[in-house]
C-alpha cells in the first residue's frame, strides 16, 4: 500500500506524550521523499507522448502516482507540522532555552525555526509591553517565600536590590520570582 | 464595593468585570471574537495608575498594619487584573496560531485581530512557511511544492481545510434579555425558545450573532 512509510512517521509521532516529540526520523523522512520521487518518474513515463485525452490504463495508473503523490505529502506536512505545533509549545512551556535533550529531537531547521519563532513572540511582546509567559496561574499570594537553589547573585528587583545567595531565603513579589522558579534557579518554599 | 475602593484606591470594579466577561466570552467562543481595544487600553491605564499608588504608598512606608494590609489588597486586586488581560490576550494567540492560514487571509475590514495580533500573524506565518518550505516542500516533486495546494492541478486550498475555526461546536451560554421564538438553522425546522438566565447548549454558529450583539453570554 503506498505512503505505508509515511503513515509510520505519523504513528511514531501520534504514540508520543502530549506535548513532546519523537526524535526527527530523517532516514524514514528521507525514504518518504524518494518514493515521492520514484512516482514522479513513473507518472512521466507513463504520461510521456501519450494523448491527455486517452483514457486508458496509463492514464489510470499515472493517476495513482499523483495521488500517491499527494497522500505521501500529506502525511509529511501532518508530521512537519504537528511538530512545529509542540516546538512553539515549547516556548510556552519550557523558556528561550532549550535543554540538551530536546535539542537532540529536532532536524537544523527546527532548531532555527524554534529561533524565529521565539523572535517573533518576543516582538509581540514588546509591540504591548507585556510577557505574557509570566503570570500562567491564576494569582493567590503577591508576596511568596523562596528559597535560592543556585547562586544567582546580585538583583535589582524594582527599586532596590537583593542579594541571591544560593540557599537563601527571600520575600519576593511572585512577578519577580517567576522567571527564577521556571529556569530551576529557585523554588517556592511552603511551609 | 469594597472599602478601599471607597477611597479611590481601587481599580474601577464595571472594568474589571467587563474584562472578566470578555475572557469567559474569547474563551468559549471557537472562533477569535472581537479585539476589546477600548476595554483593554482604559484597563492598562488603570492598572498603571494603581501601580504608581502602591509604588508611592510603599515608598511613604507607615509599617502600620492597615497600610500594610492595604496595600497588600492593592496588590492582589492589580494581579488578579494583569492575571485576566494576559490571559485574555493567550487565549486570543492560542485560536490565532490554530488557525494562522485562515487569520492571515480575512481581508482587514472583517479581521478580529488587534494591530499587534496581525503583525504577529504575518511574521509566525512567515516563519513557519519558510520552515515547511525549506524542510519539506522543496524536496517534494515540481508541481507538488505549494505549501496552499496539494498540486498545480488544485483548484482551491485544498492543503488548508483544517485551518478554519470550526464555528459548529456546541457551547453553553445563556440568554442576557428574552430572546424568544430563535431559529437555529437556515431550514427553520430548528426552532427553540431562548428565555433569559436558562442554559442552553447549542451549535456556536447559529447564535453567532447573538454573541456579538451580546444578547446572549458564553459560559
Amino acid at each position: 500500500m503506498y505512503a505505508r512509510r509515511a503513515a509510520q512517521l505519523l504513528q511514531e509521532l501520534s504514540s508520543c506524550e502530549e506535548g513532546q516529540l519523537p526524535p526527527y526520523n530523517g532516514d524514514k523522512f528521507d525514504q518518504v521523499i524518494r518514493e515521492c520521487e520514484e512516482h514522479s518518474r513513473q507518472f512521466q513515463s507513463l504520461i510521456r507522448d501519450k494523448d491527455i485525452e486517452t483514457k486508458n490504463e496509463d492514464h489510470y495508473g499515472s493517476f495513482i502516482h499523483h495521488l500517491s503523490i499527494i497522500r505521501n505529502k500529506r502525511c509529511l506536512m501532518a508530521y512537519m507540522y504537528k511538530r512545529a505545533e509542540v516546538i512553539q509549545s515549547y516556548r510556552w512551556n519550557v523558556g528561550r532555552v532549550l535543554p540538551r535533550e530536546i535539542q537532540d529531537k529536532l532536524n537544523f531547521s527546527e532548531q532555527e525555526y524554534f529561533k524565529d519563532y521565539c523572535g517573533v513572540i518576543d516582538s509581540y511582546m514588546k509591540d504591548l509591553d507585556l510577557d505574557l509567559t509570566v503570570d500562567m496561574v491564576p494569582p493567590k499570594d503577591p508576596y511568596i517565600r523562596v528559597r535560592v537553589l543556585s547562586e544567582i547573585g546580585e538583583v535589582s528587583l524594582g527599586d532596590h536590590a537583593v542579594s541571591l545567595t544560593k540557599d537563601s531565603f527571600h520575600f519576593l513579589r511572585r512577578t519577580d520570582a517567576e522567571p527564577f522558579i521556571s529556569q530551576g534557579l529557585m523554588e517556592e518554599f511552603v511551609e | 464595593m469594597e472599602w478601599w475602593e471607597d477611597e479611590g484606591l481601587g481599580l474601577k470594579k464595571t472594568d474589571v468585570e467587563a474584562m472578566r466577561e470578555a475572557w469567559r466570552r474569547e474563551k468559549a467562543a471557537p472562533e477569535m471574537l472581537e479585539f476589546e481595544e477600548e476595554l483593554v487600553r482604559r484597563l492598562r491605564e488603570q492598572m498603571q495608575l494603581q501601580e504608581d499608588t502602591i509604588m508611592a504608598m510603599e515608598g511613604d512606608g507607615d509599617g502600620d498594619d492597615i497600610s500594610t494590609t492595604s496595600l497588600q489588597l492593592q496588590h492582589m486586586d492589580l494581579d488578579r487584573a494583569l492575571f485576566l488581560l494576559k490571559s485574555y490576550l493567550r487565549l486570543r494567540l492560542t485560536k490565532l496560531q490554530k488557525h494562522l492560514f485562515f487569520y492571515a487571509s480575512l481581508p482587514h475590514s472583517s479581521s478580529p485581530l488587534s494591530p499587534q495580533e496581525l503583525l504577529f500573524c504575518h511574521r509566525c506565518l512567515h516563519a513557519t512557511s519558510r520552515h515547511l518550505h525549506h524542510s519539506l516542500l522543496s524536496l517534494l516533486p515540481s508541481h507538488y511544492q505549494s505549501l496552499s495546494r496539494q498540486s498545480t492541478s488544485s483548484d482551491h486550498d485544498d492543503m488548508l481545510h483544517s485551518h478554519s475555526p470550526h464555528l459548529d461546536t456546541f457551547v453553553f451560554c445563556k440568554p442576557t434579555t428574552d430572546v424568544g421564538a430563535f431559529q437555529l438553522d437556515d431550514t427553520g425546522d430548528d426552532i427553540v425558545d431562548l428565555v433569559v438566565d436558562d442554559l442552553y447548549v447549542l451549535r456556536y454558529n447559529s447564535i453567532r450573532a447573538l454573541v456579538q450583539s451580546r444578547r446572549i453570554h458564553l459560559i
